[in-house]
């Protein structure tokens, strides 16, 4: 009796897949192209002015992403083994590149409160 | 001949020493001038070594005007040296003096590690029409163990205090395991994560903690989704590129949502349910079978301080103990900085759900919230430059005739970046006459 709600609501779903999907295409098509071709125009600008655009450094990061979701959090607040510990937990939580993370960890814990 | 003769005469007178006499003495002249001869040598000799004296005590005197010199030299040049000395002693104590380089890191001293973190919360809230109360105090203690380079664990609990229902006297002390979940680093891209899990379903539940609300309660759509569940992950983030830009990933299957009594009633839906082990245990997959989700986000630095990020994501698994029924959610959660001051987000959430006696239901909401901190003014009084500026509007519709609308306005005062005293009120539009308006003040302290 009850198959046929089921199947509907898995066929809802499929849909509601479908649909999810066709926004995130229609998302990634309205923002990154529009985003991407402002950023170009900018580097196209700063091109002529510098060289070429530097990786970003460990202190730069650490002010992208350290106060995202909350204040950001000091680098003499902790030691380096507890920021070791805390960048592990922000990584996973935050899902930030291995890389970036261990750049940001490298600048806590030189200034870290030992 | 007389000559001759007279010439030996005296001779002759001579005469008076005998021949043997005259030999004597001749042979004794002799001797004399041999003598005087080796004396002469000896002499000769001597005035030889002398002259030799001489000349080594002529080198002698030179050598000894040479070490003169050169000790002169030498003293001249240590005066200089001494003269440079105190000139760089006194250089150096007018420059401030520079710190002295740090010791490098022994990793030996930072391989494993157990930090404690965590956050308290002191509520006050007056609903309108009844008594203001001290609402609840909480404290929410984060254990982390790390061991080595790729392992965490890291378990949240929540002790809170809440009054009895009405009638019945007291407060009751709850304790609450929030999160307790295992991180395996896999590899640079992807991260293995069991156990109860703080759920990326959306962003907010992941991005939560008393001292990072902006507002003290939860937006109402919340309610439409599970916090945390009970299962594995894998999740993790690519680089795009050196200017900062990322996707990240998650992908989930957790035990919720399940039935609280087995049925497939429409109030019988509980979204974190199903840990899987009985009061008793006995291992048990209690109504509903496990079900999976996956979260793809985009974050888009621009600078520093200026961000975009989007995600999509969805959960969905049968609920009931049938297997009759799916439940199933979506959500589209974006952030936005401009700056350190102006932050926007929010959160837009679907779910639709079949059950035995409302057929499918499709519960909705979505919240905003936009926030500004007054420093951004550049005023020059006291306390402004430490205050935040929070607006939010969150609605929910349960899908089974239930609307309400909220718009709150509040302020964050920051006593330093993790001691925070916030405050709102809430603007309530329902049409479920319990809800009402509400003033609410909370400490916030994260450690
Ligand atoms: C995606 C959001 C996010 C980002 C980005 C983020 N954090 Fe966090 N952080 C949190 C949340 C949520 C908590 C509190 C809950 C928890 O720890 O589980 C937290 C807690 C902390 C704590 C512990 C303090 C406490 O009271 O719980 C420290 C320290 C911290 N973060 C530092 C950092 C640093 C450093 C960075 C930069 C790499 C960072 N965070 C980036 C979300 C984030």
């Amino acid at each position: 009796m009850n198959r046929p709600s089921s199947l509907k609501s898995r066929l809802w779903t499929g849909a509601g897949v479908a649909v999810l999907g066709a926004l995130l295409y229609a998302l990634s098509s309205v923002f990154v192209p529009g985003a991407g071709a402002k950023a170009e125009k900018k580097t196209e600008k700063r091109v002529e002015k510098k060289p070429e655009k530097k990786k970003l450094s460990g202190a730069e990061l650490y002010s992208m992403h350290c106060n995202r979701c909350h204040p950001e959090r000091y680098p003499t607040e902790r030691t380096a083994a507890q920021w070791k510990t805390i960048l592990l937990h922000m990584r996973v939580r935050a899902n930030l590149p291995a890389e970036q993370s261990q750049m940001i960890l490298k600048y806590l814990q030189d200034n870290s409160g030992r | 001949m007389c000559c001759a003769l007279a010439v030996p005469l005296p001779v002759g007178t001579a005469a008076a020493i005998d021949d043997q006499q005259f030999n004597e003495l001749k042979d004794l002249v002799t001797k004399l001038g041999q003598k005087i001869e080796k004396q002469d040598l000896r002499i000769e000799q001597l005035e030889k070594t002398h002259a030799q004296d001489a000349q080594v005590h002529a080198q002698d005197q030179k050598t000894h005007e040479q070490d003169q010199r050169k000790i002169q030299e030498l003293q001249q040049k240590l005066e200089e040296t001494q003269q440079a000395v105190s000139n760089v002693q006194t250089a150096a104590i007018a420059v401030p003096v520079e710190p002295l380089p740090r010791v490098p890191l022994d990793e030996a001293t930072v391989n494993h590690n157990f930090s404690i973190l965590g956050d308290a919360e002191f509520q006050y809230a007056k609903t309108s029409g009844q008594h203001g109360t001290f609402l609840f105090a909480d404290f929410a203690p984060i254990f982390l163990y790390r061991g080595g380079e790729k392992v965490l664990f890291e378990a949240g609990f929540d002790f809170g205090l809440q009054n009895n229902a009405p009638n019945s006297p007291g407060a009751t002390t709850t304790i609450n395991l929030s999160f307790a979940q295992l991180d395996y680093l896999m590899n640079d891209y992807v991260t293995l994560v069991a156990g109860d899990m703080v759920l990326p379903l959306g962003t907010y539940s992941e991005r939560t903690a008393g001292w990072l609300n902006k507002i003290p309660d939860d937006p109402l759509p919340r309610d439409l989704l599970p916090g945390a569940g009970v299962g594995a992950q894998l999740r993790g983030a690519v680089p795009l590129g050196e200017s900062g830009k990322l996707i990240n990933y998650s992908v989930w299957g957790v035990n919720g949502a399940s039935s609280a009594d087995g049925t497939g009633n429409a109030d019988q839906l509980d979204l974190g349910g199903n840990v899987g082990l009985r009061s008793d245990n006995a291992v048990a997959n209690l109504h509903g079978k496990p079900s999976g989700g996956a979260r793809v986000g985009w974050f888009m630095p621009f600078k520093p301080h200026y961000d975009l990020e989007l995600g999509l994501s969805g959960q969905s698994g049968e609920w009931d103990n049938a297997g009759q029924h799916l439940w199933s959610a979506g959500v589209l959660d974006a952030s936005l900085h401009l700056g350190s001051t102006v932050e926007v987000k929010g959160e837009y959430i679907r779910s639709c759900y079949g059950s035995d006696d409302h057929g499918n239901v499709r519960p909705e909401g979505w919240w905003l919230q936009a926030s500004y901190k007054l420093v951004g003014l550049n005023l020059d009084w006291p306390v402004i430059n430490n205050l935040e500026l929070v607006n939010r509007y969150d609605s929910i519709h349960d899908g089974l005739g239930t609307r309400t609308r909220r718009y709150t306005l509040g302020y964050i005062y920051y006593f330093s970046n993790t001691l925070l005293f916030e405050g709102g009120y809430e603007f309530l539009h329902s049409n479920d006459p319990t809800q009402k308006d509400q003033l609410i003040f909370q400490l916030s302290y994260g450690f």
